[in-house]
C-alpha cells in the first residue's frame, strides 16, 4: 500500500507542473505556479524512502527520494516558492505571461525530475528540460542584453549536455545499470574511468559556470531579472553541484593527478574570484564572483573526495545539506543584488559584443593582466617606447608592435598562472 | 490454402486500387475521394497490424510471382521491413489527411492524390521487396510516381526542380541496374538472404567486382538517400507542396534509398562479408562527410524549407552510417533512425506548410514572433527540432544513443565526435528558429495571412503536426515498450547478428 503510495506521490510531482504548463489549464487556475510546487511539498513530507521503478520509460528509469536528496528537494522548493510568489504580481503586467508560466512550470519540473531521478538517463532528460526551460526564463525580458546572457548561456549548456551525453555512453557501454549506486563502483574501476572522469567534472564546470568557464553567469547575473536571479542560484548552479555530486565515482578509487587538478582548479578559482572581488569588480558583480568562489571551493572539496576515498565516506552525508546551503545561500544573494540594482535604478550593464573567438578562449585571465599592467606601466612603456623607435611609422610594423603587445599580455598571463599554480604547490606540499 | 501469402499483395492493393480509382475521378468528387483515400489508408493499417503481429509470433508472409525465367516477383514481410511498412502506413494516413486540408480548393487535385496513392504503393513495394529485380522495379516506380507530385504547382520553378530530380534519380537507377545485372551474373541469384547475404560461397576472384558492383548499388540508392555529392535534386525539391515535401523526405523517396542502402548491406551482402571486403569503411565516412557537410549548409539557409532540406540530407545519413559501423546495436541505432526520423521530419515539414498556408511565411527571418501566434503548430516543431539536436525524450535521442553506443562497441570512436559535431550543428540551425518564433516580437502584420477565425489555422492542417510530434515524443519516452521502433529494432538486429 505504501510502495503504491509512495509511487503515486512520485509521478504526480513530476507530471503535475508538466500538465499545468499547458496555457489552456494554468489560465483556469488561480496560482497555478503555487499549485505545481504543493505535490512536491507532499512527498518532502512524506517519511522513508519512497522510490519507483518505471522500466517501461526510456531505457528504463527510476525515480526516488531517500535523506540525502531530501535536501536538495527542500532547497529547491524553498527557492521555487519564493519565485513564485515574486513572479505572481510581475506577471500579471506581461503579456506573454502565459508564454512565461509554461517556461517557469517547465523548468520546476526539469529541477524535480533531476532532483528524484535515481539513474543517470533520467537525471540528464529532466536536466536537459530544466537547462532549455531556464534559457527561456532568463531572455524573457527581450532586451538585448538579456538576449546576449541568454545566448552566453544556451551556448554553455548545449556544449555541457554534449559533454554529459559522451559521458552517458562510456557509462552505458561499461556497464548496463545507469542508477547512481551501482555506477559509481563500476565507473571507478573501468579502463575508461579517467575520461569519464573528465568529461563528467568538465560537462558540470560548464553549468556550474565554474572558474575559467564562468562567462556566462557574469552575463547572466547583470541582466537576470529579479525572480530570474533568484532562480540563477538555486536552480542551474546548485543542480551542477548536484549532478557533479551524484555522477562522479567518488569514494571508491583515488584519481591522483586528475583529482589533484580539480582540486588546483577550485583553489584557483577560490583565490582569483577573491582577488577580483577585493581589487577591481563593480558592486554589482559581486554576487557572480561570489558565486565563482563557492563552486570552486565546491570543485576543490571534489578533488579532496576524488584523492582520498576514506575521507570522502566519512563525510559524504554532509554535501547534500551543503549543496542545498550553497543553493539558498546564492539564491538569495543573486536577488538582493538584483533588486538593490533595480531599486536604485541602476540600468542593466549592457554587455560588450563577444566576438566568437573569445567566447570560446574566455576572457578570464583579461583582469589580472590589467591588474599587472598597472604595476608594471613603467616596465611596459619603456619596452614599448623601445619597440616604437625601432618600427617608426611604418604599417607592416605597426602590426607587429600589435603582435607584440598581444604576445606580451599572454605572457604576464602565463607567467602568472604558472606561478599561482607554483604557490597552490608550496602550500599543498 | 495459405491466407499468409495474399497479405502482401492486399498491402499493396490498399494504396494501389484507391491511386487507380481516384485518378478517373472527377475534380468535383471531393467526398468519393476523401473516402477512397482514407479507407485505403486505414484498412492498410489494420493489415499492418495483424501482419506486425504475425511477424512477431514467427508466421511468415511471402507472395512469389513468376516474372523472368528464373527470376521472381518476391514480396516478403519480415521485421527489417515492416518496420519500413509501418512508418510508410502510418504516416500515409497522416499525410493524406494533411493533404486533404492543405490542397482545398486547388485544381488538380484528383491527379494528385492518384499519384500520391501510387507513391505509397511503391514505397510499400519496395519496403516488401524479396528479392533485387522487385526492389528495382518499385524503385523505379517510385521515381515515376513521385515527379508529377514534384512539379505538381505547375511553375517553371518546380518544373526545373522536378527536371533535376528526375536527371538525378534517372542515372542513379541506371547505376543501380547495371550493379543489379552485373551481380546476377556472378551469383545466378538476386533474392534477398533471410539473414547475412548470399556472397559468402563466391570465389575471392570476384572480389574486385563485387567491390565495384557495392560502389554502383550504393551510388545508385545514395541518390535517393542524398548522399553527398548526389544530393543535390533534395534541396530543389522543396518547391514541391508541404505533403509531397513531407513524404519526399519523411516516407517515401529518401527512405527507400537508405532502405536500399540497408538491404544491399545485410541482405545482398551481408555485414560480415561487407566488412571483410573493406567497403563498409568508406561507406562510413561518406556518410559521416554527409552528416556533417550538410549540417553546415543548412546553417546559412535562409529558406525554411530548404533548411529542413539540407537538415534530411544530414540526417538520412545517420541510417546509413549505422549500417556502415557493422555492429549489432550500431544496427538498432541505424534502423530506429528510419522511422524516428521520419516522425521528427515529417512534423517539421507539416509545420512549415502551416506557416506558409496560414501566414505566408517561407523564411527563418520572417519567424519573429510566430509562436504567439500559432502556439499550436510552433509547438510540435519545438518537439521536432528537439528530436533533430538529439535532446531527450524525443525520438532522436535513442537513435544518437545506440549510434553512438554501436560506434564504441565497434571501436569506432571518432563516430562519437560526428555525432557530437552534428548535435552541435543541428543546435546552431534549429534553436535560432525556435528563439525567433518564441522570444521575438510579432511584427504588426505577416506577410499573407489567411483568417481560420480563433483557431490557428485549419483542423486538418494542424491535428497531423500535433499527432506526428506526440508519436516522436512517445516513441522517445516509451522506447522499451513492446511494438516500439527500439524493440522492433532489437528484434532486427538480433535475427541479423545472432544466427541460430
Amino acid at each position: 500500500m505504501n510502495e503504491a503510495i509512495n509511487g503515486v506521490a512520485l509521478s504526480v510531482v513530476i507530471i503535475w507542473p508538466l500538465l499545468l504548463a499547458i496555457p489552456a489549464l494554468h489560465s483556469r487556475l488561480p496560482w497555478p505556479r503555487h499549485l505545481a510546487i504543493i505535490p512536491a511539498a507532499v512527498l518532502l513530507m512524506l517519511p522513508g524512502d519512497p522510490s519507483l521503478e518505471l522500466p517501461w520509460l526510456l531505457f528504463g528509469t527510476g525515480f526516488g527520494l531517500d535523506s540525502e536528496t531530501r535536501w536538495v528537494l527542500a532547497m529547491s522548493l524553498a527557492v521555487w516558492f519564493t519565485a513564485a510568489t515574486i513572479t505572481a504580481k510581475s506577471l500579471r503586467l506581461n503579456s506573454a505571461h502565459h508564454q512565461t508560466t509554461t517556461l517557469f512550470l517547465l523548468t520546476l519540473c526539469g529541477n524535480l525530475g533531476a532532483v528524484l531521478a535515481s539513474d543517470l538517463v533520467g537525471f540528464f532528460t529532466f536536466a536537459t528540460l530544466m537547462g532549455y526551460g531556464f534559457y527561456g526564463l532568463l531572455i524573457q525580458d527581450s532586451n538585448e542584453s538579456a538576449r546576449r546572457a541568454g545566448r552566453h548561456y544556451l551556448i554553455f549548456l548545449i556544449v555541457a549536455d554534449l559533454l554529459l551525453f559522451e559521458a552517458l555512453l562510456l557509462a552505458a557501454y561499461t556497464s548496463e545499470d545507469l542508477h547512481f549506486e551501482a555506477l559509481d563502483g563500476i565507473m571507478a574501476n573501468a579502463s575508461s574511468s579517467q575520461s569519464y572522469l573528465w568529461i563528467v567534472f568538465i560537462g558540470f564546470a560548464l553549468k556550474a559556470g565554474v572558474w575559467p568557464a564562468h562567462r556566462w553567469l557574469m552575463a547572466a547575473s547583470r541582466s537576470a531579472s529579479s525572480s530570474s536571479a533568484l532562480l540563477l542560484g538555486g536552480v542551474p548552479i546548485a543542480m551542477a553541484l548536484f549532478g557533479a555530486v551524484r555522477w562522479l565515482p567518488l569514494g571508491e578509487d583515488a584519481f591522483g593527478i586528475s583529482a589533484m587538478i580539480i582540486l588546483g582548479v577550485g583553489a584557483m578559482a577560490v583565490i582569483y574570484s577573491m582577488l577580483i572581488i577585493f581589487m577591481r569588480t563593480s558592486f554589482n558583480m559581486w554576487p557572480a564572483w561570489a558565486s565563482v568562489a563557492i563552486t570552486g571551493l565546491f570543485i576543490a572539496t571534489l578533488g579532496v573526495a576524488l584523492s582520498y576515498p576514506d575521507v570522502w565516506r566519512q563525510y559524504e552525508y554532509f554535501v547534500y545539506p551543503l549543496i542545498a546551503s550553497v543553493g539558498i545561500f546564492m539564491a538569495v544573494l543573486f536577488f538582493n543584488f538584483s533588486r538593490i540594482q533595480r531599486t536604485h535604478h541602476s540600468p542593466a550593464v549592457a554587455l560588450p559584443r563577444a566576438s566568437i573567438l573569445s567566447l570560446w578562449t574566455e576572457q578570464w585571465f583579461d583582469l589580472i593582466q590589467r591588474w599587472v599592467n598597472r604595476r608594471l606601466t613603467g616596465l611596459q612603456s619603456i619596452w614599448r617606447v623601445s619597440q616604437l623607435k625601432m618600427i617608426k611609422q611604418n604599417q607592416r610594423m605597426l602590426n607587429w608592435q600589435k603582435s607584440v603587445t598581444f604576445c606580451f599580455g599572454w605572457g604576464v598571463r602565463i607567467t602568472l598562472f604558472v606561478l599561482l599554480g607554483l604557490a597552490l604547490a608550496w602550500l599543498a606540499g | 490454402m495459405n491466407w499468409n501469402m495474399w497479405f502482401p499483395l492486399l498491402l499493396i492493393a490498399t494504396s494501389l486500387l484507391p491511386g487507380l480509382i481516384i485518378f478517373s475521378l472527377a475534380e468535383e468528387r471531393v467526398r468519393l475521394r476523401t473516402l477512397l483515400n482514407l479507407s485505403g489508408a486505414l484498412v492498410k493499417l489494420a493489415l499492418v497490424g495483424w501482419m506486425l503481429w504475425g511477424v512477431y509470433q514467427g508466421h511468415h508472409y511471402e507472395t512469389r510471382l513468376p516474372l523472368l525465367p528464373g527470376l521472381d516477383l518476391v514480396l516478403r514481410a519480415g521485421p527489417l521491413s515492416l518496420l519500413f511498412v509501418t512508418l510508410s502506413a502510418v504516416l500515409w494516413l497522416v499525410t493524406t489527411v494533411y493533404a486533404i486540408g492543405y490542397l482545398e480548393g486547388s485544381p488538380n487535385r484528383s491527379r494528385f492524390f492518384g499519384f500520391f496513392s501510387l507513391c505509397v504503393t511503391a514505397t510499400i513495394g519496395v519496403a516488401l521487396a524479396g528479392n533485387l529485380l522487385t526492389f528495382l522495379l518499385f524503385y523505379e516506380l517510385l521515381t515515376l510516381a513521385t515527379y508529377p507530385l514534384v512539379v505538381h504547382r505547375g511553375t517553371e520553378e518546380a518544373r526545373r526542380a522536378g527536371h533535376t530530380y528526375l536527371v538525378y534519380t534517372i542515372f542513379g537507377g541506371a547505376l543501380l541496374l547495371l550493379g543489379t545485372v552485373w551481380l546476377y551474373t556472378l551469383t545466378g541469384t538476386l533474392d534477398f538472404a533471410t539473414q547475412g547475404g548470399f556472397l559468402d560461397d563466391l570465389d575471392k576472384a570476384h572480389h574486385p567486382a563485387l567491390i565495384i558492383i557495392f560502389a554502383l548499388l550504393i551510388a545508385g540508392f545514395g541518390v535517393k538517400a542524398a548522399l553527398v555529392p548526389l544530393h543535390g535534386w533534395l534541396p530543389q525539391a522543396m518547391v514541391a507542396p508541404a505533403p509531397v515535401s513531407a513524404l519526399l523526405h519523411a516516407v517515401a523517396v529518401v527512405k527507400a534509398g537508405a532502405f536500399g542502402i540497408v538491404r544491399v548491406v545485410y541482405d545482398v551482402f551481408g555485414v560480415e562479408f561487407a566488412a571483410g571486403l573493406g567497403v563498409l569503411g568508406p561507406l562510413a565516412w561518406v556518410a559521416a562527410f554527409t552528416i556533417i557537410y550538410a549540417s553546415l549548409r543548412a546553417l546559412f539557409q535562409d529558406d525554411l524549407k530548404r533548411r529542413l532540406a539540407f537538415s534530411t540530407v544530414s540526417q538520412v545519413s545517420y541510417i546509413t552510417l549505422g549500417v556502415a559501423i557493422a555492429g549489432p546495436i550500431a544496427t538498432i541505432g541505424g534502423v530506429i533512425h528510419l522511422v524516428h526520423q521520419g516522425l521528427m521530419k515529417i512534423t517539421l515539414f507539416f509545420c512549415a506548410g502551416n506557416l506558409a498556408e496560414t501566414l505566408g511565411i517561407h523564411k527563418v527571418s520572417e519567424m519573429d514572433g510566430v509562436g504567439r501566434r500559432m502556439p499550436w503548430t510552433m509547438a510540435a516543431f519545438t518537439i521536432g527540432a528537439f528530436g533533430m539536436i538529439g535532446a531527450p525524450p524525443v525520438a532522436g535521442f535513442i537513435s544518437k544513443w545506440y549510434l553512438g553506443l554501436g560506434a564504441l562497441e565497434a571501436g569506432q570512436e571518432w563516430v562519437v565526435i560526428v555525432l557530437a559535431g552534428s548535435s552541435l550543428l543541428n543546435a546552431a540551425y534549429f534553436l535560432p528558429i525556435l528563439h525567433r518564433a518564441w522570444f521575438r516580437k510579432p511584427p504588426e502584420a505577416w506577410p499573407h495571412e489567411h483568417d481560420f477565425g480563433r483557431k490557428e489555422t485549419a483542423w486538418a492542417l494542424l491535428l497531423p503536426p500535433v499527432v506526428t510530434a506526440l508519436l516522436a515524443l512517445g516513441a522517445g519516452l516509451l522506447a522499451t515498450a513492446p511494438f516500439s521502433p527500439l524493440e522492433w529494432g532489437k528484434l532486427i538486429a538480433e535475427r541479423e547478428f545472432y544466427r541460430p
